[in-house]
């Protein structure tokens, strides 16, 4: 089942800015779906759109199967939700902000109690429980905020930047928890900038730009993609001769490197699977004489597939636009598919 | 029903907390005891007193407290409202419901609190010229215009996103209308108009037609008010 299903979900404020862009997200129940992108991409605003904050300008949008809206508290109430730089009314203390949350959910008194006490250990703040909010640092807010979300045992947590302002043990910590909620067969949906979180927690992930989903699969797959094309070679000896018989790899298509002192960063776009052109850099570096000291086809994996896709997206856009103009001339529904999918005679991501 | 209950119960206690309520209620209770000494020694009637009382004292000092606590319920707590409570199991509904008994009932409360044991003892030691149905009538009315003026508050309060400009807002709206239907010759429309008025109302001097046009407009306005409230807030992005 879909727990999150939108449909060419736009959102453009006060006509000026388009926040979303025809957005189709699809996540499945006991998914750990993390959502990246830059700053301005549309995370927030899709939140906020799932939670019925925010009324979308078009397309559909459903979450446990139901039409989202701004009066739907039944479908809120199976929800926990984190935003980025949560605040709080700062005289409150954590104990009675927590209590406040869970009349506001409807919670007996007691179990409500049971819960805040069990949630404060876990984030870490049982010790500043009674301290008034005013004080917290920005991590302990987003501990607090944690907390807040998990308060009705959600089926579906939504984490906006849960890291954010986290010390090394904190982020840890955060980590940690939602892998043990992901475990309990909860679905979770992450926004964040820091990938390698993305990479440690999630079972999928979705990358937006500009308001359009341009990825979404598995990890796993994005893991592959990333893996595709780079090779990172540390090299000492007859550097030069191996600089110049770079171009005998080109038999696999087009290659590209970089050259940071002794370190070769080449990257093959052309299809072949990656062993295939380790051999070869590999066979390279045994006929050119030079001595391998470090191989690499991994390091910064998922933020090069992160920025390769952004990159490629951007590219595509104005092929995209130009495909859209075409199809509106013809009225080739073909065509306007293609335009849609990306660029002509292109899978769509 | 819970939510609302929770929603209410949290605002009521920001409301008690609040350094406006603090400062408010101090500022309409000492002049009450000078206004009280000077008529139960000078024997000033109990009418001109009230009506005096109503007119320069807690009329002003409610309606700019009142404008404070109503025009900023919403606005001022945006990012709150929106990250902390409605992204939880609460209806839009629910939450305008709770700031609408909370604003308007806190403000009455005091109203209450210190207009019913004051006109007590204004009318046990000033010369007592007032009629109770009078009396009773001058109240409600007064009570009908600051719930009116909270009412106001809180429809300003969803349409701008700036405290300070929404408080502004309120009072030059109140004030200017007021001098713009008097100037019409639409007194009995008017906020400022009514008030000035009281003394003979508390008297038991003004015809029930008056009284009846003054109760029914402000209640309309009153009511039209909340349900602005609650047709933008429905509709609003958070």
């Amino acid at each position: 089942m879909h727990v999150v299903n939108t449909t060419d979900l736009t959102k453009i404020y006060d006509n000026r800015y388009i926040a979303l862009n025809a957005l189709n997200l699809r996540v499945e129940k006991g998914q750990v779906f993390g959502l990246v992108g830059p700053n301005g991409a549309g995370k927030s605003t899709t939140f906020r759109l799932l939670l019925g904050l925010q009324k979308p300008t078009a397309g559909q949008l459903q979450v446990f199967g139901e039409q989202m809206g701004a009066e739907r508290a039944d479908l809120r109430r199976r929800i926990g939700y984190l935003p980025t730089n949560p605040t709080f009314p700062k005289h409150m203390t954590p104990i009675a902000f927590l209590q406040f949350v869970g009349s506001v959910l409807g919670m007996p008194k007691d179990r409500a109690k049971i819960q805040l006490t069990r949630l404060l250990q876990a984030v870490d703040l049982a010790n500043a429980a009674s301290q008034p909010i005013k004080g917290f640092s920005t991590g302990m807010l987003t501990r607090l905020g944690i907390a807040a979300a998990l308060m009705n045992d959600p089926e579906l947590l939504i984490l906006d930047e849960p890291t954010s302002g986290l010390d090394p043990a904190g982020r840890k910590q955060t980590i940690e928890l939602i892998r043990e909620l992901s475990g309990r067969d909860r679905t979770i949906i992450i926004a964040t900038h820091i990938l390698t979180d993305v990479e440690r927690v999630c079972t999928d992930v979705g990358i937006i730009s500009a308001g359009r989903l341009i990825y979404s699969g598995p990890m796993a797959d994005m893991r592959r993609l990333a893996r595709q094309g780079t090779i990172a070679v540390e090299i000492e000896g007859n550097t030069s001769s191996f600089e110049q018989e770079l171009h005998t790899l080109d038999e696999f298509g087009s290659v590209r490197y970089e050259r940071i002192g002794a370190e070769f960063r080449i990257t093959f776009l052309g299809t072949q699977p990656l062993n295939e052109y380790l051999n070869r850099v590999l066979a390279l570096i045994d006929r050119t004489g030079v001595e391998l000291l470090h191989v690499d086809t991994g390091s910064d994996e998922i933020e090069e597939a992160f920025l390769r896709r952004l990159e490629d997206d951007r590219t595509r856009g104005f092929l995209r636009a130009a495909a859209w103009a075409a199809a509106l001339d013809g009225d080739s529904s073909d065509r306007k598919e293609e335009a849609d999918a990306g660029i002509p005679g292109h899978p769509s991501v | 029903m819970q939510a609302f209950l929770a929603i209410l119960r949290y605002d009521l206690s920001q409301l008690t907390q609040s350094w406006v309520s603090r400062i408010w209620v101090p500022l309409l209770i000492a002049p009450a005891f000078f206004l009280l000494i000077v008529a139960g020694t000078e024997d000033e009637l109990a009418s001109e007193t009230l009506a005096a009382y109503l007119v320069a004292v807690l009329m002003p000092l409610s309606a700019l407290a009142v404008a404070v606590l109503t025009a900023g319920a919403i606005a001022g707590e945006a990012q709150i409202i929106a990250d902390g409570i409605l992204s939880r199991s609460v209806t839009r509904a629910e939450f305008v419901s709770a700031k609408v008994v909370s604003r308007l009932g806190f403000t009455l409360s005091v109203f209450l609190v210190v207009m019913i044991p004051f006109s007590y003892l204004i009318i046990r030691y000033a010369e007592a010229d007032v009629s109770y149905t009078g009396l009773l009538v001058g109240l409600f009315t007064a009570a009908l215009l600051l719930t009116f003026l909270g009412a106001l508050g809180l429809t300003l309060s969803t349409v701008m996103t700036n405290v300070m400009v929404s408080v502004m807002s309120l009072l030059i709206v109140v004030l200017a209308s007021g001098l713009l239907l008097q100037f019409l010759g639409l007194s009995w429309m008017s906020v400022t108009a009514v008030l000035a008025h009281l003394a003979p109302t508390i008297r038991g001097e003004t015809p029930a037609w008056d009284t009846f046009r003054v109760v029914f407009v402000f209640s309309g306005l009153t009511a039209a008010s909340i349900l602005t409230t609650y047709s933008v807030f429905r509709q609003r992005d958070l």
